[in-house]
């Protein structure tokens, strides 16, 4: 069950949320990199992403503890930028560019073969946790529309096909 | 028109983003050069050079640099904007992978102009191969003494939000805020990030910075205009046959540009319209596209350079659903602050779309030209203003498209 | 000092003011939502638009410092078409929910609609939703259709209390004020977030629906809740008395004081005043005989203090004053006590437990005139007093206002000093069980219900006005004491608070030269 904060409660009551000594040692060491240490607040944001899967309102907390900075003032930086998870995400994070280049080279139709064979919409997660599907903003790469980002990388030159090839390396 | 090849010279070679290749080709020979100048002496050369930020603005970027205050006794930090997220762009995206260290070679001597010990890349969060290349090319740099002696580069990451990409959405996000812009009054070169003297540069634009030091301003002035010297990256997309990155001076025509290095249009072959600076920038009908490519001749022509983002559109393209997803993107990354973006991105929105769902009222389009110029000038940052031309561009020129979409 | 222009007109102004603020020198009005001079500069609103002299476009004044020579056009047509667009945008997505908005008639969507506005609206698209009818916390209620993102509560929560508990949550048109979730809104000043939300975003939940406020009457007043003396305005209702239950306080609201509060007040201070109008109000004066109490008249009551302190010996009387009498009741207190040469007189009875103090408004002292007391001579030592009439040498007790059962002295002691003392006489607003076991009771009318002035920590004299009618027969202190007075033989002129405070200042140095007058409502600092 997702609340109404989009966090899942089983994860909240199972998942302690904390860093290990290597992990709080990095905090440090990004913090030290700024004239102020927030300016680590984004990076710390992403190492909480990848440690703890996304960025739950425990884990705002736990953040912002380490900055001391209050927990509405994380909240506002999270719920800013798009890159951050506020509930569990897939496995897999397959972001389909939906602006001008790749909508005029069949962004649409990418979009519909994707959610058709995903069984999902758009904002959704596969109930198997494999695959979250985003419809995203310019990722710039338009030179190879349509084309989209699958985690870490940009996948080009996108046709059902190739789509359908892209799924099949996901588990 | 296809001159020199200068940011794009190495791009073929594989190993283009080591300090191998780089040192190969001249690399960091600038740098020695720029050490023997004193600061000032530098910054004047990149003024006389007449190169112009290519990040969007167009602004001096010599002059830019002259704005540090002379006394100013504290840390002055330079700022490298790799948050490329303009519609249309992705030159930077191929500076970062395959040139990184033209990167770190024209902050070295920028920051020797400019007197600062500390340089922040703020690289678009959703580069992850971008930012590994750059940070690894980093770290050949302090490896080989090009950094750590003077000069210390942090590579930053952002988090997705085309605002950032704003010089002060851009601190304020480094800062470890949301990205909101700031007020001006005062400048980022007078209090920027950390409320330190601040210069924000483009990717492409520090890319030059040494290539007019080693050859000198007069040769790179010389590549482009009256007001605007040396060549650009044109980034371009859409309805042609060979999309992708073009290195060209600033006086191309973006005919040229379109027909002789991208190959012409592909869709039905019928040029309809060009964007030619990045969504922000007025659409062109196609028998507008007889104009140079540089900042002044594309502003004579009503619209603007911008980031270079070339978007083609044949016959065949629908412009109001074009503006339609323009529109979108606009609602998406207003960042809220300013009461006339945050409100009206969403409503024009949501009315174009209503157009191009066959359910337009008559009046909508008066509605939205007049409530875009009554929202264009009023904000903090130039987002707004760069909302205002599509919206405003693609209904004057393309109204009859419109009109046929809303019921009698 | 830049010298600058405005509308034509010269002004003179401190280095760095801005132009909203030049222009309020010379009383132009500059519309705004998002600057609050107590507040950092935002510019989100961008509604304080002005014309400055070769400046190509409308520039916002909150940002914009007064430069010498500067000419500044605050009604050019083109401001006031700039002003009627910024309206339309603040308005696209608010509900237009006046009707069932409490902050209607006070509301600056309303008031700037009808100045600067009065378009013809042109939104028929969908509105974007938002949270409605939120507690934010134990006052706040918010209403995030409503809002328009100005931010000054956040700033509020950020700069002031430094608590940091409110943020601009998402982007775009989904912005939203907001706690972080699980959180609450329940700093010790939270009522001003209220106070300078210019909308009907953010409501007061102790005030909501119970009056509109074109029915409310105002009165400069004073705060009593400690030793600041914050200035406030008293809010009352007296044109609808079917409405708030019969209350007839409805609301505090601070009163900006450069030199005491500026623009703030705490929310002990704010919701201090139900006493007012509280069940436990003492409505006549009453006498306890034989444990039964009945009620007396004035003439009664007067007479038969007036009796005791003259059947007492002056050493056999002990007067336990409070610090929370104004410096007018004070003084004729004192009158009272040099006419029968009574020396055992006190006002520090120390609380249970500490007041609560922070450095922004609040101070530990939770009375409102202490520092006067001490400046009229009244401070004795109060615990000598009750061992003296523990030890039957006092025999007449007069309490003012204090409950000596719920102090920080021994209440066995206490009570015992209660018990031992033939004559207990009380005076104050509200009973207590000190009052229960008083001989005589004298109502005394609560602050809102009449005028005087206090003198706070810092030694400013500040005047407070009535609001309303005294409660029942209760009447000011200074007045019950001047009829003591009277009745003592002692020709007492003119019956007003005013004529008090002219007496002491005539006769106490320190204040030597105030009057009401040049008190006015900013107060005046005693040397």
């Amino acid at each position: 069950m997702r609340g109404q904060d989009g966090t899942d409660a089983a994860t909240r009551a199972s998942t302690p949320v904390a860093f290990s000594v290597e992990q709080l040692a990095e905090v440090h060491r990004l913090q030290g990199l700024y004239p102020d240490r927030r300016a680590a607040l984004l990076p710390v944001l992403h190492l909480a992403q990848e440690t703890f899967g996304y960025v739950s309102l425990e884990v705002e907390a736990y953040v912002a503890a380490l900055f001391d900075l209050t927990p509405a003032h994380v909240h506002e930086v999270v719920t800013f930028y798009t890159l951050f998870f506020r509930a569990p995400k897939g496995r897999h994070i397959v972001a389909v560019c939906h602006n001008l280049s790749c909508h005029l080279a069949g962004a649409p139709m990418i979009v519909a073969h994707l959610r058709r064979r995903l069984g999902i919409d758009v904002g959704e997660t596969t109930d198997d946790g494999r695959v979250t599907l985003q419809s995203v903003e310019c990722l710039c790469a338009c030179e190879h529309a349509p084309m989209m980002q699958v985690d870490d990388r940009y996948e080009f030159g996108l046709t059902p096909e190739k789509v359908d090839r892209i799924l099949e390396g996901l588990r | 028109m296809t001159a020199e090849k200068i940011l794009t010279r190495n791009f073929a070679r594989a190993d283009s983003h080591t300090l191998k290749a780089y040192l190969e080709t001249g690399g960091y020979t600038a740098w020695q050069k720029a050490q023997t100048l004193p600061p000032a002496e530098i910054t004047e050369e990149v003024k006389q050079s007449n190169l112009r930020g290519l990040g969007g603005a167009g602004f001096p970027t010599g002059t830019k640099w002259s704005f540090i205050p002379k006394s100013h006794g504290g840390p002055v930090y330079l700022v490298i904007n790799a948050d490329e997220g303009e519609p249309g762009t992705f030159k930077d995206r191929y500076l970062l992978e395959r040139d990184p260290h033209a990167v770190i070679e024209g902050m070295l001597i920028a920051a020797r102009a400019i007197r600062s010990a500390t340089g922040f890349v703020y690289v678009r969060g959703e580069y992850v191969e971008p930012y590994r290349r750059f940070a690894t090319a980093v770290s050949e740099a302090y490896d080989a003494g090009y950094l750590g002696k003077g000069f210390d580069v942090v590579v930053h990451r952002g988090a997705g939000a085309y605002i950032c990409g704003e010089e002060t959405g851009l601190i304020s996000s480094l800062e470890g805020k949301k990205g909101w812009p700031k007020l001006k009054p005062p400048f980022p070169a007078i209090k920027g990030a950390f409320g330190a003297p601040t210069i924000v540069n483009n990717v492409e634009t520090i890319c030059h910075v040494p290539h007019i030091i080693a050859r000198g301003a007069a040769w790179f002035a010389a590549l482009g205009t009256k007001t605007q010297g040396g060549t650009r990256m044109y980034s371009v997309s859409g309805r042609v046959t060979r999309p992708g990155v073009y290195e060209a001076s600033v006086a191309i025509t973006l005919r040229q540009l379109v027909y002789d290095l991208a190959g012409g249009v592909t869709g039905n072959g019928r040029l309809k319209a060009v964007v030619p600076g990045g969504s922000s920038a007025a659409i062109l009908r196609g028998d507008e596209i007889d104009v140079t490519m540089d900042v002044d001749g594309l502003r004579n022509a009503g619209t603007m350079a911008g980031s270079a983002g070339v978007i083609v559109m044949d016959e065949t393209v629908s412009i109001p659903e074009a503006l339609m997803v323009v529109a979108r993107f606009y609602a998406h990354e207003s960042c809220g602050q300013c009461t006339p973006c945050r409100e009206s991105t969403g409503w024009i929105y949501k009315m174009v779309r209503r157009i191009v769902e066959g359910r337009g009222r008559k009046d909508d389009l008066d509605t939205i030209l007049d409530v875009a110029r009554r929202g264009a000038g009023t904000t903090i940052c130039a987002f707004y203003d760069g909302a205002v031309g599509p919206y405003v561009s693609y209904i004057e020129k393309f109204r009859a498209e419109f009109e046929a979409l809303i019921p009698r | 000092m830049p010298n600058l222009t405005i509308n034509g007109h010269a002004v003179e102004v401190p280095p760095g003011t801005n132009l909203i603020e030049a222009a309020r020198k010379i009383g132009v009005e500059i519309p705004h939502y998002c600057y609050h001079p107590g507040l950092s500069i935002a510019g989100q609103c961008r509604l304080c638009m002005v014309d400055i002299e070769k400046t190509p476009r409308p520039t916002i004044a909150c940002n914009t410092p007064a430069v010498d020579g500067m000419v500044v056009l605050t009604e050019t047509d083109r401001v006031k078409e700039t002003r009627k667009s910024i309206m339309e945008f603040h308005l696209i997505n608010h509900p237009l929910d006046c009707p069932v908005c409490d902050q209607a008639g006070e509301c600056w969507l309303q008031i700037y609609y009808m100045q600067h506005g009065l378009y013809d609206p042109r939104m028929r698209d969908e509105k974007v939703h938002k949270p409605k009818a939120v507690p934010l916390g134990p006052h706040v209620m918010l209403d995030a259709e409503r809002c328009i993102l100005c931010s000054r509560c956040v700033r509020f929560c950020d700069e002031v209390t430094r608590t940091g508990e409110l943020g601009i949550f998402d982007r775009g048109d989904h912005s939203e004020i907001g706690l972080f979730p699980g959180t609450e809104l329940a700093n010790k000043y939270s009522g001003n977030v209220v106070d300078i939300c210019p909308v009907g975003a953010l409501t007061d939940r102790d005030f909501r629906f119970a009056v509109r406020v074109w029915y409310l009457e105002r009165a400069t007043s004073i705060c009593p809740g400690c030793a600041r003396g914050c200035n406030i305005e008293v809010h009352v209702n007296r044109r609808r008395p079917h409405h708030n239950e019969g209350r007839r306080v409805a609301r505090l609201k601070p009163r900006f004081n450069a030199d005491v509060n500026r623009w703030w007040i705490c929310d002990a201070g704010r919701y201090g005043f139900a006493f007012v109008d509280d069940k436990t109000r003492l409505l006549a004066p009453s006498r306890r005989e034989d444990g039964a109490v009945s009620d007396a008249t004035w003439e009664e009551a007067i007479g038969a203090v007036a009796g005791a302190l003259r059947r007492f010996a002056p050493d056999e009387i002990g007067v336990v004053a409070s610090p929370k009498m104004a410096n007018e009741d004070l003084w004729a207190l004192r009158r009272v006590l040099e006419q029968r040469g009574i020396r055992r007189v006190a006002f520090r009875v120390p609380p249970r437990e500490p007041g609560d103090e922070d450095t922004v408004l609040i101070r530990g002292d939770k009375n409102p005139n202490s520092r006067g007391a001490e400046l009229l001579g009244l401070d004795g030592d109060g615990a000598a007093i009750l061992a003296a009439a523990r030890a039957r040498v006092v025999k007449c007790l007069w309490v003012f206002g204090h409950d000596l059962l719920q102090c920080a002295w021994d209440a066995a002691e206490t009570d015992a000093a209660l018990r031992a003392v033939p004559l207990l006489i009380f005076t104050g607003t509200n009973a207590n069980a000190t009052s229960e076991r008083a001989h005589w009771v004298l109502p005394a009318a609560t602050w809102v219900e009449r005028e005087g002035t206090y003198t706070n920590f810092e030694g400013r004299v500040q005047r407070f006005r009535a609001a309303v009618e005294p409660l029942g027969q209760a009447l000011p202190e200074w007045d019950i004491l001047g009829r003591v007075l009277q009745a003592l033989g002692v020709e007492v002129s003119a019956p007003r608070a005013e004529r008090w405070f002219r007496e002491l200042a005539g006769a106490v140095p320190v204040f030597a030269g105030l009057t009401y007058q040049s008190i006015g409502d900013g107060g005046a600092k005693l040397p």
